[in-house]
């Protein structure tokens, strides 16, 4: 993973709003964690998911961005496997990823508004 | 291995990078993991991909993600002490090995035995002093990895000066 310029999102972090948005928008309002490592996989037509500590870390830190929310999920949905950990895209983060899709053509990286919360 | 017998595994390592974290931290690091592993067996087991590929795809992730679950560890537990006395002893260190192996080669050079003898206990004193932290530390290993080079050398120095000088 490249160094990270202070006051901007990895390519990884972008990735993640991106297909949370992506999601979003085909009605799947919350995701876990395999799910989003799935998900870009499939997107980036990859073989490898990204790997756990990559994975969660970029997810802690786009929710102390407030790009993300997380909750766990209710035992009883979970249904004897453990429970997952659902994160939602929060406004800021949408519109984040809408920004990072738009700036994308011309190689910008998105910058956080203010500090992690 | 199977791919359950790696997860247990993945777990393990997870349930070690998180000891001594704040608890809610830990338990929401290794309930997370629990879950992810949990998801991506029955996802791949769902495709019929075998086991032998499954196992390789979370080992794969795990070890690719060891810089990543170091890093945030450190983030959240900075390792203690004061920089700055860590810096001075490292020099404090440094200082004390050079001058001992400046020692032992002057004193073998000009067949000064006594000389040779000051250079090795400065090398094993500096080493045992500046490395006692980590010997009286937790991570037991490091400890008697570290405790087994500073022996070693001690009795190398001491078993070589005493074939040239006996």
């Amino acid at each position: 993973m490249p160094p990270r310029k202070p006051g901007t999102l990895l390519p990884l972090e972008t990735e993640i709003l991106d297909v949370a948005l992506s999601m979003l928008r085909s009605g799947h309002a919350t995701f876990h964690g395999f799910g989003i490592a799935q998900s870009m996989r499939e997107q980036r037509e990859s073989r490898s998911l990204t790997a756990h500590g990559t994975l969660y870390k970029a997810l802690a830190r786009l929710e102390d961005f407030g790009f993300l929310s997380s909750r766990w999920e209710d035992a009883a949905a979970a249904d004897g496997r453990p429970r997952r950990r659902l994160y939602e895209l929060t406004s800021r983060g949408a519109n984040i990823a809408e920004q990072a899709r738009a700036g994308r053509a011309a190689g910008r990286h998105p910058r956080p508004a203010s500090k992690p919360a | 291995m199977s791919p359950e017998r790696t997860a247990e595994l993945v777990e393990r390592w997870v349930r070690h990078y998180t000891r001594e974290l704040p608890t809610p931290i830990a338990e929401r690091r290794v309930e997370e993991m629990a879950a992810d592993l949990n998801d991506h067996i029955a996802h791949e087991r769902e495709r019929e991909t075998s086991d032998l590929r499954i196992t390789l795809s979370i080992l794969s992730r795990m070890a690719r993600g060891l810089p990543a679950d170091v890093s945030w560890r450190r983030r959240i537990n900075p390792p203690k002490g004061n920089p700055m006395k860590r810096f001075v002893t490292i020099v404090a260190m440094a200082l004390g090995v050079i001058i001992g192996v400046a020692a032992m080669v002057f004193g073998g050079a000009d067949d000064a035995p006594g000389l040779v003898l000051i250079g090795i206990m400065l090398v094993v004193g500096t080493l045992a002093f500046g490395l006692s932290p980590a010997l009286r530390s937790r991570s037991r290993v490091v400890g008697i990895i570290l405790g087994a080079v500073v022996v070693w050398i001690a009795v190398v120095g001491v078993a070589g000066w005493l074939e040239n000088n006996f």
